[in-house]
């Protein structure tokens, strides 16, 4: 069939028209007619406005042209604009080529021949290269709303309730015997926070009578294969590994936690020298379970030291919530009895939310000392510290309570390696963009929500549940299809030697091996079309279907003509 | 319930990626914006903490793809007026600003500028560099459509009449100077709100010499000023004597006392700013003046230790009443505490506010236009006694971002995100 | 490298008794089989043999005084679809070792159940040389083997500057040089160590006095090569330069067949995707003032530098193949020791260490800038 092919010249008002000679472009992009190839040259004002699009959109259709190239701005500006008028007018928009004459020619080259001829040159180039473009197909495929929730934290809870409904089911794994991880057994939350234990309490009764909430405990992952919409996993039991379970669902969320480091591992604390120096979930465990906090001798503590910030230095990241939570053990002593010394020592507060620096106040007011330390040292029940002021000073205190760093849950790194996250270099789940996208991983479909990212309260973390459940809720909607990229890279199996190169550099885990043929074959559905193992394969047999070498070499033989 | 319509105020970054995924799911957004341009404040950093990325990179795809979403309906210079109904059925009043300029036949070429014969100061370029009664905010601003100043362009208030030297400038006849205020009313079943937050008027404290001393800026005056498409085209001299400075002083916390909390990001960007001087003028001194560091996210601590000593000396102050910064001759002094208690004091030739971010103008406003509580601070609260929630006293509103409270993007994104599962609820 | 080994005395030569090293083993079934070169019955080349039948190995040279096929390239066919269950042993030169390391890299060769054996390598003679005076041949090497001679004018030009004549990690090294009558077997690996002591050979002698004699020799070696390289660098400097060079090259691609990594099943450069219209080539030529025949004898040529120079181990295969005597391994041995050093990288020294293609590292990007940059200056000044 002859190939018609449209060529249409943007003015773009002055903006190009006064920088070019349009006329000698359409009469010298003429030089392509051929047997098999007839060109149509038309110019136009301005494409982009509303007559100019209905007049693209009209005039692809009555000419019938089987190609069409636009030259004008930037791609950037307006290639989807096109790309939709194309399909509008029944033309593939992968046989529609912009080429920018504006920002990369009107804008650059002052002298007016040869701007014509700059234009000229990467509008041939587009002609050539929009002949070896092939038609390519959306691919719309069935997708699972279902969700798969990996641990029954408070985050796990949340994204678990805010996600399940009658069209969409939620499985919730948990690798305990119980739900409500570290939250359970804090005796308050944050005064701020208004609600106390029976919030907690509450949740893990909400989520265990949701119908639509399916809880699997001592319960762990074992293998995840799939894409966004279409996951395939098997989890098996923690106590006897034969008992499998497999299940279809179409997104996973990652909420595995965190734990207190172990505060015998720095340098500046001689934990268990002493009985009672004591962690500050010890401390909650004791309040929740007695009721009251006492010494081992059973004895009430007269003088109580609370030291933030014990590990900051190894860790080397803030756990954001320490500062917060020591004056609420704070007011635990102080609730009990007014007659507890109380003395906080810090380096420096951390209060990032609205409503801290009040609980700051109100625990300053309520007989609490804050003390601003440069160094300390904790040996035995003894206090050795270095003020603001450079003054050395050493007390010893009946009790002791420290706040080791949050780190990631145990098993997290052996998480990483199933589901295939990579860790940052603290341990936590690494998110794809901290600033724009801090739930996202580089596999579509799989989430990381709560203390498994990185240190934060509560509410943060609910609050990223929450996140997580907008981005599902949007992206897989019950009874509608997906669409996978289409601009993809391909295998050809005649040329691929199985050197396996590809599989290492794809970052969206869109390769496999085909063991039996002894070649890599990519995953539609997987692949964004990055080209990163285009450019590594050594055999060449990877391909771009929208960027073939054979399209690329025929616009740079053109341009280079 | 009406067809699945939202109404998001606010067009920064938690309201444009609230919209996007709204609009993907097919649900109608109107974004409603009271400046001429969207993309909110992130826009107005060259580099954001704490990976220093270019912002406008990571800003300006969002932007792109907002305004060519066909679900998307963005109206910029619009101000909700009124608004009625509950959850499921608000009925919406907008009041649409006259822009002057046609969104759909302006190309944005700029030829419509230099003829405007008037000039007036750009406050969204803290007033650093002046614009034209038609102008657009910074370049590089989408949409890249200029408005009109009603106030002072000579042939709209009535002083020159017969000036239509922009009108005569412009090919594409997309200037119509007889252009009216409109009312738009819409039906959404549900509201966010994502206004942003602003930052404390640091001139109503004497102690820091703003306003009196020139070399005197807030933050978001030096971000202005560091920008490569700002008021300098990013080149790092003082307003009044055009030098570059030898020694900084930042201080942190400016406004904190006062208001009553921390804003949480002002350390991450004042170490940034450090970072910023130190990348620009090598041989510059920069001091961090500083009380309590707050670096609550995992890479943040990293960020601030790592240009400890190395490109800003940070100094920690007992007493910001003690604080003061004066006149020096040329220069300026900075007068603080030190952490022993002595007084000390520091010569540079400018010093940078970090001050408080605080509640918007508007937030009373709104908040009595659709009856929905505000905290103490004047923030927009969230429902009372609900931990980890973004809905407001009002069913079927939410909050996201700054207009919640002080807080860093990556936490107002995730805000936006948990709003729209909020949203999607009622639709289901 | 190791440093010890165990030490054998011999009195028929060094080839008598690696055979017999072979067999030993093979009698206690250490291996089941071995793949050795074989001169051909014609007497003028080599051959690579898998034989089980012990009987045989007396018919091997292990230290042939050529390279016809380079040894990576037959184990590849050995072993590339799937691993056998046989215990093969092979004997091959270090720069065949290397080649093999490499494609192991690229899932090409199974070294599951192969033990790499290897040997301090006096180099090879060209084959252009040994094919019509191969009995002259074969006695001049087995005095340049007997003799220890390292630096022999008669070999290969790569082998004269090949400074890894003994440094490569095969399991067992055969370590000669500067000894008489006598020869270290040293176990680099695991496997190695267990070969040695399933024979109950104990690895206890000290090497430092070999591994002396390597040093001065590779001294001479090192020195050569900066001159070899001091030659090539302006014959490829710059696109006139390269044009010069490769001006009589008739595009046989033999260098290509001949070299043991260029694996690729179809080479881009023999695909339809490299060809062009008669249209298209009239057009060039108009512009040019004519274009010359075969087509793309540089882009080939670079194409290649550029998917091989990072793996290549400079075994001089492809100039041994080339008919018209383009000194092309000299130039590959100079493009891959820049791009090699770039990279952090030697091609088949570890079989742990992943090729450049598959790693990515922050600083690698103005690493590369900074190499273009000075290449730019080094090039004015030959101006």
């Amino acid at each position: 069939m002859k190939k018609k092919i449209g060529v249409y010249v943007c003015e773009c008002g002055p903006n190009i028209a006064s920088k070019m000679h349009i006329d000698k472009i359409l009469e010298s992009v003429k030089s392509h007619n051929s047997e098999d190839v007839e060109i149509v040259p038309i110019k136009h004002k301005l494409l982009c406005s509303v007559q100019g699009k209905k007049f693209l959109e009209e005039d692809i259709k009555k000419q019938e042209l089987t190609h069409l190239v636009v030259a004008a701005c930037s791609p950037r500006e307006h290639n989807t604009t096109f790309m939709n008028i194309c399909k509008k007018s029944d033309l593939n928009p992968y046989l529609y080529k912009m080429i920018n004459i504006r920002e990369q020619v009107a804008w650059v080259i002052p002298d007016k021949e040869k701007a014509t001829e700059k234009a000229i040159q990467y509008i041939n180039g587009g002609i050539s290269r929009v002949q070896y473009q092939g038609e390519l197909f959306e691919n719309k495929i069935d997708a699972i709303p279902d969700v798969l929730v990996i641990g029954g934290g408070i985050s796990g809870i949340e994204s678990a309730l805010s996600l399940a409904n009658e069209k969409r089911k939620v499985v919730l794994i948990e690798k305990t015997d119980k739900l409500g991880g570290n939250s359970v057994f804090y005796k308050k939350l944050l005064p701020r926070q208004g609600a106390e234990k029976d919030f907690i309490a509450k949740k893990i009764a909400e989520v265990t009578n949701n119908k639509n909430i399916k809880i699997h405990l001592e319960t762990e992952l074992e293998e995840i294969l799939g894409f966004l919409g279409n996951f395939e996993v098997t989890l098996r039991n923690v106590n006897n590994k034969d008992n499998k379970i497999e299940i279809k669902i179409g997104a996973t969320i990652v909420a595995t936690g965190f734990q207190l480091s172990n505060p015998t591992s720095f340098k500046n604390v001689k934990y268990k020298e002493s009985d009672e120096v004591y962690t500050s979930l010890e401390i909650e465990k004791m309040f929740s379970e007695k009721g009251k906090i006492l010494l081992s001798s059973g004895s009430e503590p007269k003088t109580v030291a609370l030291v933030h910030c014990v590990g900051k230095d190894e860790k080397k990241y803030c756990s954001q919530i320490c500062c917060n939570y020591m004056m609420k053990i704070a007011n635990y002593f102080k609730e009990q009895s007014k007659e507890i010394k109380v003395k906080e020592f810090y380096k420096d507060l951390c209060l990032p939310n609205k409503d801290d620096e009040k609980l700051f106040r109100d625990t300053e007011k309520n007989g609490v000392d804050f003390v601003r330390i440069k160094d300390i040292d904790i040996q035995g029940n003894e206090i050795k510290y270095t003020g603001i002021n450079g003054k050395n000073e050493k007390t010893k205190f009946d009790m002791i309570v420290v706040a080791p760093p949050i780190e990631p849950k145990a098993g997290t790194k052996n998480l990483s390696q199933i589901i295939d996250i990579p860790l940052d270099e603290f341990g936590f789940f690494q998110e794809v963009h901290q600033t724009t996208n801090p739930t996202g991983t580089a596999t579509d479909g799989v989430f990381i929500v709560g203390t498994a990212q990185g240190p934060k309260g509560i509410s943060n973390s609910m609050l990223m549940s929450q996140a997580v459940s907008g981005k599902i809720k949007t992206q897989l909607i019950p009874g509608e299809k997906i669409i996978p990229e289409v601009k993809t890279s391909e295998i050809l199996e005649a040329y691929c030697m199985g050197c396996k190169t590809c599989l290492e550099v794809c970052c969206f885990g869109a390769i496999y091996f085909d063991e039996i043929k002894g070649i890599s074959r990519v995953n539609e559905a997987l692949c964004r079309g990055c080209g990163n193992c285009i450019a590594s394969c050594p055999s060449e047999a990877i391909r771009h279907k929208h960027f073939t070498s054979e399209q690329l070499f025929q616009e740079v033989i053109e341009i280079l003509k | 319930m009406s067809e699945e319509k939202v109404l998001i105020m606010g067009s920064g970054l938690p309201g444009m990626r609230a919209s996007l995924l709204l609009a993907n799911a097919g649900k109608t957004v109107y974004l409603v914006e009271k400046l001429s341009n969207i993309g909110g404040d992130a826009i107005k950093n060259e580099e954001s903490f704490p990976k220093l990325e270019c912002s406008t990179c990571m800003v300006a795809p969002t932007q792109q793809e907002v305004l060519h979403h066909p679900k998307i309906k963005t109206m910029t210079l619009c101000k909700v007026e009124k608004i009625t109904g509950k959850v499921g059925k608000f009925n919406v009043s907008i009041k649409k600003k006259a822009r002057f300029v046609s969104e759909t036949d302006c190309i944005g070429c700029d030829a419509c500028f230099p003829p405007c014969p008037v000039s007036i100061s750009n406050e969204w370029e803290e007033n650093l560099i002046d614009k034209k009664a038609i102008f657009v905010p910074c370049p590089g601003s989408l949409p890249n459509v200029p408005m009109i100043n009603t106030e002072h362009c000579l042939h709209i208030n009535g002083k020159k009449k017969e000036c239509k030297a922009c009108v005569e400038a412009c090919m594409f006849d997309a200037i119509n100077l007889d252009d009216k205020d409109e009312m738009i009313d819409v039906e959404v079943g549900a509201i966010i709100i994502a206004i942003g937050s602003e930052t404390y008027d640091v001139s109503t404290l004497s102690q820091f010499g703003y306003g009196n001393n020139p070399s005197v800026y807030t933050a978001m005056e030096f971000e202005r000023l560091f920008s490569s498409n700002g008021p300098t085209k990013g080149e790092l001299t003082l307003r009044k004597t055009e030098k570059e400075p030898k020694s900084v002083a930042i201080i942190h916390c400016v406004g904190r006392e006062e208001q009553g909390y921390c804003s949480g990001i002002c350390c991450m960007y004042s170490v940034k700013h450090a970072h910023f001087i130190k990348h620009k003028l090598p041989k510059t001194k920069i001091y961090n003046i500083h009380t309590d560091i707050c670096v609550a996210d995992k890479t943040y601590f990293n960020f601030v230790e790592n240009f400890r000593d190395k490109e800003t000396k940070l100094i920690y102050h007992s007493s910001m009443k003690d604080l003061k910064v004066e006149k020096n001759g040329n220069g300026l002094s900075v007068n603080y505490l030190s952490g022993l208690g002595a007084k000390e004091k520091l010569d540079v030739d400018m010093v940078i506010l970090a001050s408080a971010m605080v509640p918007g103008e508007e937030n009373k406003e709104i908040s009595e236009m659709i009856g929905i509580d505000l905290d103490n601070h004047g923030f927009f609260m969230t429902k009372k006694d609900m931990v980890g929630s973004v809905e407001s006293s009002k069913e079927g509103i939410f909050i996201a971002g700054c207009a919640e409270g002080p807080k860093d993007i990556q936490t107002s994104v995730i805000q936006a995100e948990a709003t729209v599962s909020g949203v999607m609820k009622i639709f289901e | 490298m190791a440093n010890n080994g165990a030490k054998i005395s011999f009195k028929n030569g060094l080839q008598n008794q690696m055979r017999d090293f072979l067999k030993e083993c093979m009698k206690k079934g250490i291996f089941d089989a071995v793949v050795l070169p074989v001169r051909v019955p014609a007497n003028d080349s080599y051959a690579w043999i898998l034989m089980n039948d012990i009987s045989i190995v007396d018919q091997a040279n292990p230290i042939p005084p050529v390279m016809p096929v380079q040894g990576a390239k037959a184990l590849k066919s050995l072993t590339r679809k799937g691993d056998g269950i046989l215990k093969i042993a092979t004997i091959m030169k270090p720069c065949e070792i290397r080649a093999t390391i490499e494609l192991a890299k690229l899932s090409q060769v199974n070294l599951e159940n192969i033990t790499l054996i290897s040997y301090d390598c006096p180099g090879a003679i060209p084959m252009s040389i040994y094919n019509n005076l191969s009995d002259d041949m074969e006695i001049f090497y087995n005095d340049v083997v007997s003799e220890n001679n390292f630096v022999s004018e008669k070999m290969k030009e790569v082998c004269g500057f090949c400074v890894d004549f003994s440094d490569v990690p095969d399991d067992l090294h055969f370590g000669f040089t500067g000894l008489e009558n006598e020869v270290y077997i040293i176990p680099n690996t695991g496997k190695g160590n267990s070969v040695l002591e399933k024979l109950e050979m104990k690895s206890s002698e000290n090497l430092s006095q070999w591994k002396k004699n390597v040093a001065d020799i590779k001294k001479i070696k090192s020195k050569n090569r900066i001159d070899i390289y001091k030659q090539v660098q302006p014959t490829v400097d710059g696109l006139d330069n390269l044009q010069k060079t490769y001006e009589k090259c008739i595009g046989c691609h033999n260098c290509q067949s001949a070299c043991p990594i260029c694996y690729c099943r179809q080479c881009f450069f023999d695909s339809t995707a490299s060809e062009q219209s008669a249209n298209t080539l009239i057009d060039i030529a108009e512009k040019r003032g004519g274009i010359g025949f075969p087509r793309d004898k540089i882009m080939f040529q670079v194409g290649r530098m550029s998917h091989m120079s990072l793996s290549c181990v400079s075994c001089g295969q492809c100039m041994d193949a080339c008919p018209v005597n383009i000194p092309v391994a000299k130039i590959f041995s100079f493009v891959s020791s820049k791009t090699q050093n770039t990279f952090e990288y030697r091609a088949g020294f570890s079989g742990d260490e992943p090729i450049p293609l598959k790693v990515y590292k922050d600083d690698e990007l103005s690493k590369i800038h900074e190499i273009v940059k000075n290449a730019e200056s080094d090039g004015s000044e030959h101006e």
